[in-house]
């Protein structure tokens, strides 16, 4: 009886904590886009009187140190944090996995061709890369949503060259090549069931990594400029009033929190090797 | 003669169902034990019962008794204590086994040092002392990556012994191994039946039961339907299993007499071809002409060139010397391959049915072909729903067949089609592939390094290496 039980709770555990991320980040988008829906206070509405008061019953989020409503500004923050990291996950994943796929097929100089540039920008620390980008464009989302697919796109395409290599070298794929099928359809049937789980897994992962990469350039007032709502600008800005409104320095980070939690959650490592079609 | 060790009732099962019935033998000094049966049997299960490694799920039952001890298989673990020291285990492909990063010497000193506690020099002596007898000496600063194939499993084996076990159980040890390999392995195992140790070999080789003598037990569907002396079971058996096992031995096998209609313009020439491969000349200047309906057979040892060869002939793998010659006008989805290991030949996730209707509608095939095909190669319609890993592989080699056949092929690149499959659905699928080249006047190049084989079923033989 006792190994019987053994053998399920991992597939239980497994359900249990993909299901509690995907029950934080449909609370958080929910709470992200209702404003939009339902309408709700202007984030950058002034309004001196409410300055830093606590949570009421009237606002469950209380206000900034200029009286805007914290909770349209933490949904607009969201919003852009969102929005901007998956955007940058599939625009480093399209063509990550693309290259990645050309590399391990044709070897030779195209491999190297490829992995150089992606070795020469792996040099560079990736904060560094993207903090380049927005000096030399200020204030301008694009430059940041270019810089973080800039150093997210490697690990698609480093990922995805070392498991299609074999995979091309199979029989399998040696089979269908006889049998006189094309390119097309040994990515579709060959190469990407045996990749897609692993590498959207990573794409969670390269979310909550590009989410935080974008609160800590506008902690450093380098990403998005005031008076814009965004996460890390949010915690800057709140920081000097610690002391008078702990809880409003404390929401962003909190939010930030939970959105990274629910993406690691959701991409956790499966407890058995293999997984599902 | 002593008893080593003694099984009582040993027994697997799930929760659900009883998969291997319960089974009582001994293992006795200077003599060893086979257990004979196909892929599925439950013949592994049962040693895996009695090491107590059984995968989780499945639950053990019965006695083991080593030492006048007694222990109970059905807690697992209680035989932690005599792996490596009472028993120990050689691993399927041994090469595999050993750690990649350490010197030979190294790997087998471990186990004088830490399970007989013998002083590190000391320990030395002994590791040096075990890979000279084994007459690999040399080997002991090399890394298993630089040893040959034989080289390694004999290392393999200094190691699994090194703790003190007298009885060594060995699982499939000769599994893809060609003729000379198996004799090597048979040796190595021998050897240690004579110094007074056990051997329990897991095996669906027939050859190799033969060889071992000793005692054996044939397994079929998680029971024992036969045993006493190897050779007496194997001139006289009882049971029909067994009879059918003896029946599809190649060695046994009807010569198939056709005539040989060497008409027909050739489907393919091949003129002086050579291959060298990491230096090595694997063959060179062979000329080869090949005839509708033709079965060649090629045969040699492993490492020898024979898939290079067939691959050659298949425009998937460049000659160094020589060249190719198709016939003109056929088109070149008609020169097929069938692969060593089924699953390794189809998409892993798709199912069959939709496998094959990719290519059905790659090559605006008739549909309606199919069904017959099935089930003239005896594949059951359900089966289709499946993918690869969850049929047999008897039966996904069938389907290989059957996908190379629906685009009539005019010549057939089968590599060991059968090595990895059990006796009885080897003889079935050699016997299918043959007919239905015949049949279809489709040219069949087999590769096999059973020598028997390739004699019974070829019309002529080539042979490299």
């Amino acid at each position: 009886m006792s190994s019987l039980v053994f053998a399920q709770t991992p597939a239980l555990r497994f359900s249990l904590r993909k299901s509690l991320g995907l029950f934080i980040l449909a609370g958080l988008v929910v709470f992200a886009f209702l404003p939009l829906i339902i309408g709700g206070a202007d984030p950058l509405k002034q309004s001196l009187r409410h300055s830093l008061q606590p949570p009421s019953s009237a606002a469950w989020f209380g206000y900034d140190h200029l009286g805007r409503s914290m909770a349209a500004r933490l949904a607009a923050a969201l919003r852009l944090s969102l929005g901007l990291a998956l955007l940058s996950v599939v625009t480093a994943m399209v063509p990550g996995i693309l290259l990645g796929v050309l590399a391990a097929w044709r070897g030779g100089f195209i491999d190297r061709a490829i992995g150089a540039v992606s070795e020469s920008l792996l040099a560079l620390p990736g904060l560094l890369l993207v903090l380049m980008l927005t000096a030399i464009v200020p204030d301008n989302p694009a430059m940041l949503y270019l810089g973080i697919s800039l150093v997210l796109w490697i690990e698609y395409f480093r990922v995805t060259r070392a498991l299609a290599r074999p995979i091309l070298n199979s029989p399998a794929v040696e089979a269908s090549r006889l049998l006189g099928f094309g390119p097309v359809y040994i990515l579709k049937r060959h190469v990407w069931p045996e990749i897609s789980a692993i590498l959207l897994r990573l794409g969670a992962f390269g979310a909550a990594s590009a989410i935080m990469a974008i609160a800590a350039l506008g902690f450093v007032s380098v990403g998005v400029r005031p008076p814009t709502p965004e996460l890390g600008l949010m915690m800057i800005e709140l920081l000097p009033y610690y002391e008078e409104a702990p809880h409003a320095l404390l929401q962003p980070i909190a939010v930030i929190f939970l959105m990274v939690l629910a993406l690691q959650l959701l991409a956790g490592r499966q407890n058995s090797g293999k997984e599902t079609a | 003669m002593s008893t080593l060790m003694e099984v009582r009732d040993a027994a697997v099962h799930t929760t659900e169902a009883q998969l291997v019935q319960p089974f009582s033998f001994s293992l006795e000094a200077g003599r060893p034990f086979t257990i004979l049966g196909e892929t599925g049997s439950g013949k592994s299960l049962l040693a895996q019962a009695v090491m107590g490694l059984l995968p989780e799920g499945l639950m053990a039952s019965g006695q083991l008794g080593i030492e006048g001890e007694t222990l109970d298989l059905g807690r697992p673990g209680s035989q932690k204590r005599l792996w490596g020291r009472k028993v120990s285990i050689l691993p399927q492909e041994p090469w595999l086994a050993l750690d990649p990063i350490m010197a030979a010497q190294a790997q087998v000193e471990e186990g004088y040092r830490f399970l007989r506690n013998e002083e590190s020099d000391v320990a030395r002596q002994s590791a040096n002392r075990d890979l000279q007898q084994l007459g690999v000496a040399e080997a002991r600063r090399k890394l298993p990556g630089q040893l040959s194939g034989g080289m390694a499993q004999r290392v393999a084996f200094a190691a699994a012994r090194a703790g003190g076990a007298r009885i060594v159980i060995a699982d499939e040890p000769t599994k893809g191994l060609d003729v000379a390999r198996r004799d090597e392995v048979i040796e190595l195992l021998m050897r240690e039946v004579r110094a007074g140790g056990c051997v329990l070999v897991i095996t669906h080789d027939l050859a190799l039961a033969r060889q071992m003598g000793g005692d054996l037990a044939i397994m079929l569907e998680g029971r024992i339907v036969e045993q006493g002396e190897a050779l007496e079971v194997l001139a006289n058996p009882a049971h029909d299993y067994t009879r059918r096992l003896i029946a599809a031995d190649p060695e046994n096998w009807q010569t198939l007499d056709v005539e040989i209609s060497s008409a027909g313009a050739p489907v393919l020439e091949a003129t002086g071809i050579g291959k060298t491969r990491g230096g090595k000349q694997l063959f060179s200047g062979v000329d080869l002409t090949i005839r509708p309906g033709e079965i060649i057979g090629v045969t040699g040892p492993s490492g020898s060139g024979k898939s290079s060869l067939g691959d050659i002939l298949l425009g998937l793998l460049k000659p160094d010397a020589g060249q190719v010659q198709r016939a003109t006008g056929i088109s070149i989805h008609r020169y097929q391959k069938l692969y060593q290991d089924p699953p390794a030949a189809f998409p892993a996730r798709a199912t069959l049915k939709q496998s094959l209707a990719d290519l059905v509608a790659l090559h605006q095939l008739e549909e309606v072909r199919i069904a017959p095909l099935m089930q003239r190669l005896r594949l059951a319609e359900h089966l289709l729903d499946r993918r690869p890993d969850q049929v047999s592989g008897g039966e996904l080699q069938r389907f290989a067949l059957l996908r190379v056949l629906l685009l009539d092929p005019v010549f057939l690149f089968a590599d060991e089609p059968t090595s990895r499959l059990d006796l009885i659905t080897q003889q079935e699928t050699v016997e299918l592939l043959v007919e239905l080249a015949r049949e279809r006047g489709c040219a069949l190049l087999l590769v096999s390094h059973d020598t028997a084989l390739i004699e019974k079923t070829c019309d002529r033989t080539i042979s490299i290496g």
